[in-house]
């Protein structure tokens, strides 16, 4: 049994008649996930790459048993559709858009965890197991299928990452986009144990980015509950300073997140720190993963 | 986008939070007129969106006209960390009984917003954090509970302060909650919060820094973003609706996305130094690309370009289109190199190569840039 996509995971798509939508659905059904309705009011009945395509999402749940949502509504109407899709009983959500209010994401984060939704996101490329599926927009080429979990802030280092190892020979379990967002829907440690608890991952790698704390949160839950090698790349050590003005933020977190900080939390919760992406290659081999 | 402290100041009075009176002055001869009106002593604030503005000199007191005259001078002909000032905020001078801070910003990690008081208030709040953490006291706010009143008092109460001022503050609280709400801001802060002697309270100084993904709901009756960007290739880059920021060193780079991007600058700058940070988001075109080009080309004396792309949401066989016709039309003489995954990646190199650019096929970033270091010649 895999993680986040099994054979019994029905997807919808939220927008499919869109440009990237409709392009997204093909190469989701390409990759061999059950993509079983899409969602764009006003355009039920129609169909979008031989699925069909319902007004809303309840009539999509009860018509294909679908189980599952990606996101590709634009970003104005992210939150409305959310709530939506909570509402008809979806437990899983990838929420793909950028640039959607933060505002926004407050409502939609707070709304998942009350109804126990499990939502990646926004700003995320979504998820792939490697031979069983994704939802969202990673390119399938990049990944084989293996026992090592990858978590990433960023979408396109987290294709980095898989493309490395699997040009080591290494595969991965599972890969999730988090979401790049300042506020996303759920937080790098309640990922992290999902991998904790999963059979199928032997070591698991954080791809994680300067600012926020994100990564410190998570050496806190590296250290009182997981037992799997973790390694973790933190980007932006290069990256200008920002020019920041408030207080509040920094007041609160009493650190402001930089690349140095991350590193010393993760080592000291026993997490091997790559200095460059490259290196993930070797550490995999130290731990004979694959 | 973040406000100028005048901008800021405008809002907050509009929404009914005391503020000392002043204008905006953008000449020594204006600066005079206003601190006339005023009355001295006034204090004169430059108006740059960068932080830590006193420390940096930016802040001055004139006492008389003649002194007014010598520091707006100064102020209106100087840099605040690199940024020129344009204007001048010539204000009342207040007396201040008492200093206390005040700041609402997005909590990201539990994703609720948070206010935060403290009774010690000025330029060293962050300090006060980590050696007087029992001044400062904040508060969530549940998101779909809201905010309520009680919640100020309960937060001023646990600073140990009297009821005279938790009235007050409390009023100011919600009052820059609404503004926070209204605005869509990241942050809104008030240091100091100041105590006056009669026991008022007024806002002296005023951030607030606006959700840019909000901005085209809020519609605050201010200049476009764009306007505010001082550098001409930033400004381009946001105009074409991409993140460029301008960097000291000469290698140029086009990358899809902020981590990626962010990762190849890391590895760029092992060895070299990165003229510029570029990334694209989701949107790319051949379009998109060509412009791409023009824009790192605008940085003179670049000894090499790197694109970085991988094609998820992404069709990088048109935006190769775009850099190639730009290779073409524009003669470009120094190396490019391009590492290109995803879909569609054999149709993508095959068209970089037809002008011409290097491409590396490997998934490491760090081989692309080995590539790059010996097509440089360093």
């Amino acid at each position: 049994m895999s993680i986040f996509i099994d054979d019994s995971t029905r997807v919808i798509v939220q927008g499919i008649t869109g440009r990237i939508g409709s392009a997204q659905t093909h190469w989701m059904l390409e990759y061999g996930t059950k993509v079983v309705g899409g969602v764009t009011p006003g355009k039920g009945g129609t169909s979008v790459e031989g699925v069909p395509v319902f007004d809303s999402v309840e009539e999509a749940v009860r018509e294909t048993g679908a189980n599952a949502s990606a996101f590709f509504v634009p970003a104005a109407f992210v939150l409305d559709a959310f709530l939506e899709t909570i509402d008809a009983g979806i437990k899983f959500i990838v929420v793909v858009p950028e640039h959607i209010p933060v505002k926004d994401v407050v409502k939609m984060r707070s709304y998942a965890m009350e109804k126990n939704v499990f939502a990646l996101g926004p700003t995320t490329p979504g998820v792939l197991v490697p031979g069983k599926g994704k939802i969202g927009i990673m390119p399938a080429s990049l990944f084989a299928p293996g026992r090592v979990g990858i978590i990433s802030r960023s979408g396109t280092l987290s294709y980095e990452f898989a493309g490395i190892l699997s040009e080591a020979h290494v595969g991965q379990s599972a890969v999730v986009g988090m979401g790049a967002d300042p506020v996303v829907l759920k937080n790098l440690a309640d990922i992290l144990e999902v991998f904790q608890e999963d059979e199928g991952t032997d070591a698991v790698i954080i791809v994680g980015e300067v600012g926020g704390e994100q990564e410190e949160k998570a050496a806190g839950f590296i250290s009182r509950k997981m037992n799997k090698p973790v390694a973790a790349y933190i980007a932006g050590r290069y990256s200008p300073q920002g020019k920041r003005m408030g207080h509040a933020g920094a007041i609160i977190r009493g650190a402001s997140g930089t690349v140095q900080g991350k590193h010393e939390a993760l080592r000291a919760a026993g997490v091997e720190v790559l200095d460059t992406p490259i290196h993930v290659a070797a550490w995999a081999k130290k731990h004979k993963l694959r | 986008m973040r406000l100028h402290e005048y901008e800021a100041l405008d809002i907050f009075e509009q929404n009914r939070i005391p503020v000392p009176r002043r204008a905006v002055a953008t000449s020594m001869h204006e600066a005079l007129q206003v601190a006339g009106e005023i009355g001295y002593p006034v204090v004169l604030k430059a108006q740059v969106l960068v932080g830590g503005r006193g420390l940096a000199g930016g802040i001055k007191v004139a006492s008389t006209a003649d002194e007014l005259k010598d520091l707006a001078e100064a102020l209106l002909s100087s840099e605040i960390k690199g940024l020129p000032v344009r204007k001048i905020l010539v204000c009342e001078k207040v007396e201040i009984a008492q200093e206390f801070y005040l700041g609402f910003t997005i909590d990201s990690y539990s994703g609720k917003p948070v206010i935060v008081v403290s009774t010690e208030g000025g330029v060293l709040i962050e300090e006060t954090a980590r050696s007087a953490p029992e001044k400062i006291a904040a508060i969530h706010i549940e998101p779909t509970f809201g905010y309520y009143p009680y919640l100020s008092r309960s937060l001023l109460r646990r600073l140990g302060l009297n009821q005279q001022l938790i009235t007050p503050w409390s009023d100011v609280i919600g009052q820059l909650y609404n503004v926070a709400l209204r605005y869509e801001a990241l942050i809104a802060e008030i240091n100091p919060l100041v105590v006056l002697p009669n026991g008022g309270l007024m806002a002296v100084d005023a951030v607030l820094e606006v959700d840019d993904s909000a901005l085209s709901r809020v519609r605050l009756p201010l200049p476009d973003r764009i306007d505010r960007i001082e550098n001409p290739i930033e400004r381009r880059g946001r105009e074409i609706g991409v993140s460029y920021v301008d960097l000291d060193g000469d290698i140029g780079l086009i990358s899809s996305g902020a981590g990626l991007g962010m990762a190849s600058m890391d590895i760029i700058g092992q060895r070299m130094k990165p003229a510029n940070f570029l990334e694209t988001g989701g949107g790319i075109t051949a379009d998109l690309l060509y412009k791409c080009m023009e824009l790192v080309m605008m940085k003179p004396d670049l000894r090499a370009i790197f694109i970085n792309v991988y094609g998820g949401i992404n069709p990088i066989h048109e935006g190769a289109k775009g850099v190639v016709r730009y290779i073409h039309e524009h003669k470009v003489k120094i190396p490019i190199v391009a590492k290109a995954l995803g879909n569609r990646q054999e149709e993508t190199w095959e068209i970089f190569r037809s002008g011409g650019v290097h491409v590396v096929t490997e998934a490491a970033t760090e081989k692309a840039i080995d590539r790059l270091y010996e097509l440089v010649g360093a």
